[in-house]
């Protein structure tokens, strides 16, 4: 995995410093991570440790109240999801937000549709041959296979259906892939193969931001770990040598100071 | 059943991909849709009524034109309701709609063309025109208030458009004070409302090409794909850009438009407006949609499904009565189809999740 960094070209996706209170409410008091091209960063904490916030402000959705936003090696100011997504960061939901009576093809290119030329182009025709083909360069890409991509996306399995918001993600972002509990609704095999997606994103050479709960797995395939507590950063390292009980440890709050 | 069953034991036995979301054969799709079997179940009804009708009198070129008449207007609403649902979203007003539409077009023809001591009149050609433009923007207006009050007041659609049912309807009852527009000039049936184009209706003509244009919109446009993913998934659909609440204003325009378009046929067809005989219209176009596969919930959209439950119904009306039953038992005959349409739906998908 250390070669992976070697090739990344500087910062993807980044935060630092960041604050946001609501209210009375300190969200965030002190957030930062940082992924670089082609590199895996877990974003692990507790509940109510801010992760959620955290994903927001990196999806454009919440503007932090100070701190910095770093994208594609430059600073940006994010007010919109439209805006980071310009900016090449998509994001795989936890929900997945497919449209489950679509087929893959339809859903891959959901507000993205190519159209056909000439005439056909101004009464809205789809162009659904072109979207077939690039749907399938773009799971083949990624090692995903389908049975097939013009089935609603309904009667397709979990992990199938994490793949295809996967693929989709990857498919319109070129700096960073934001992802919300990629796994917690899949069982054991299909989690196993999601993770074995993440690895192959990043080695496409986008950064990855991974929230989640399922620490052993997460762990196994991140570079980095960056753990939120009380809305900040408490640890920020390499996965190499960090055991779960040590994550765990710094999530609830009792070896923060040990890493300080 | 055999098929999947195999389907299934082969699928365990073969790790590697789940392959359980094979689509069948285009041909084999085609005749698994409920449209199929609706208009296969329409097909066997008028054999069924031609064969017990005297000399078969019900196949006759004359039914079978008053049979495409009576289906018109029910199916341009079931079509605007249709792309609605496809959304997600619902019209209650559909029938009030074609009423209030009806009666502005009507008002502007009587207007516009002066009717001479032995009936004749005169400009019927531009006050067709100007009626058919009031009764279009009346139910594109119409539409739009629904849409509006949908996509931004966030008021539920079927509370919605139960409530514009009644304020349009009280509308067309003050403008008309209660009675009916006649009188509307006869050049009007004989060039469009009675008029025939071969054998088939002018009017149901008109119908079934706006049927046509919906089926080609939902079936190959983005436009369509992108009314589904908002009845499939709102939330997915605006996470992916789509701009929702724009869509849902625009659909409920267009199935208002429709419903004006079917209010000019009604006073066209009939020489006069007929206010108090569309009470059931809506849910009639309801039942036409959801008959022929059209989902409640959105996200699936049936415009051939519409066309063959439209033409259950009709073909129910007549038949019944050509045979010498009492029409009354149409409507028992059509909520039973529903009924049975729906709920044999309902146990195929559950045993496919069960699967």
């Amino acid at each position: 995995m250390a070669d992976v960094d070697q090739r990344s070209a500087g910062v993807a996706i980044a935060a630092e410093h960041v604050r946001k209170h609501f209210g009375h409410v300190e969200a965030l008091r002190d957030a930062s991570l940082q992924a670089s091209f082609g590199e895996v960063v877990a974003l692990f904490g507790d509940n109510g440790a801010g992760k959620s916030t955290f994903l927001r402000v990196l999806q454009g959705i919440y503007r932090p109240d100070s701190g910095r936003i770093v994208v594609n090696n430059a600073q940006v100011a994010l007010s919109s999801v439209r805006d980071a997504q310009r900016l090449g960061v998509d994001t795989v939901h936890q929900d997945l937000s497919l449209a489950p009576d679509l087929s893959v093809i339809d859903n891959m290119f959901l507000g993205h549709e190519v159209l056909r030329r000439r005439s056909l182009r101004a009464v809205g025709a789809l162009d659904r041959r072109r979207m077939a083909e690039q749907t399938e360069a773009a799971l083949r890409e990624l090692s995903i296979s389908l049975p097939s991509l013009r089935v609603p996306v309904r009667d397709l399995s979990g992990g199938q259906r994490q793949a295809v918001a996967v693929a989709r993600a990857v498919m319109w972002s070129s700096a960073a892939l934001l992802m919300d509990e990629p796994t917690a609704a899949l069982g054991a095999r299909q989690s196993e193969k999601v993770c074995e997606l993440i690895r192959t994103v990043a080695s496409r050479g986008l950064g990855v931001v991974v929230v989640s709960h399922d620490l052993p797995r997460i762990l196994s395939i991140a570079d980095r770990v960056v753990v939120l507590w009380r809305g900040a950063t408490v640890l920020d390292v390499p996965s190499k040598g960090l055991t779960v009980p040590d994550v765990v440890a710094t999530m609830v709050g009792y070896r923060q100071e040990a890493h300080e | 059943m055999v098929d999947a069953a195999v389907a299934e034991a082969r699928d365990s036995l073969s790790n590697e991909v789940d392959t359980r979301a094979v689509p069948r054969s285009r041909w084999r799709e085609l005749l698994a849709t409920r449209a199929s079997a609706i208009f296969l179940l329409d097909v066997l009804l008028f054999i069924v009524f031609t064969v017990l009708s005297s000399h078969g009198v019900f196949a006759s070129l004359a039914d079978v034109k008053a049979l495409l008449l009576a289906g018109t207007e029910a199916l341009l609403l079931a079509v605007g309701l249709s792309l609605m649902l496809g959304a997600g979203i619902f019209d209650l007003s559909l029938g009030a709609n074609l009423v209030l539409s009806s009666v502005v077009g009507a008002k502007i023809i009587n207007a516009l063309a002066i009717t001479g001591p032995n009936g004749t009149a005169t400009h019927v050609g531009v006050a067709a025109l100007a009626g058919v433009g009031g009764a279009l923007a009346t139910g594109a207006l119409f539409g739009l208030v629904n849409g509006s009050l949908i996509a931004y007041a966030r008021i539920n659609s079927l509370i919605a458009t139960l409530g514009t049912l009644g304020i349009g309807m009280g509308i067309a009852y003050v403008v008309t004070n209660g009675s009916d527009v006649a009188g509307l000039p006869t050049p009007l049936q004989q060039s469009f409302g009675l008029r025939t184009v071969g054998p088939i209706p002018l009017p149901a003509l008109v119908a079934l090409a706006v049927a046509a244009v919906a089926w080609l919109s939902v079936r190959f446009t983005r436009f369509g794909t992108r009314t589904l993913a908002i009845g499939s998934s709102r939330v997915a659909a605006s996470r992916a850009g789509i701009r929702v609440t724009r869509y849902i204003v625009a659909l409920a325009a267009l199935a208002g438009t429709f419903a004006g378009i079917a209010g000019f046929i009604d006073i066209s067809h009939y020489g006069s407006t007929v206010v108090n005989g569309h009470a059931n219209d809506a849910l009639n176009a309801v039942t036409a949609a959801v008959i022929g596969g059209t989902l409640l919930e959105g996200g699936r959209v049936s415009i051939p499904g519409a066309v063959w439950g439209t033409a259950l119904a009709v073909i129910l009306q007549g038949g019944l009565v050509v045979i010498g039953v009492s029409s009354y038992y149409q409507l028992m005959a059509v909520g039973g189809a529903l009924i049975l349409a729906v709920g044999l739906d309902r146990f195929t998908v559950q045993r496919r999740e069960q699967g």
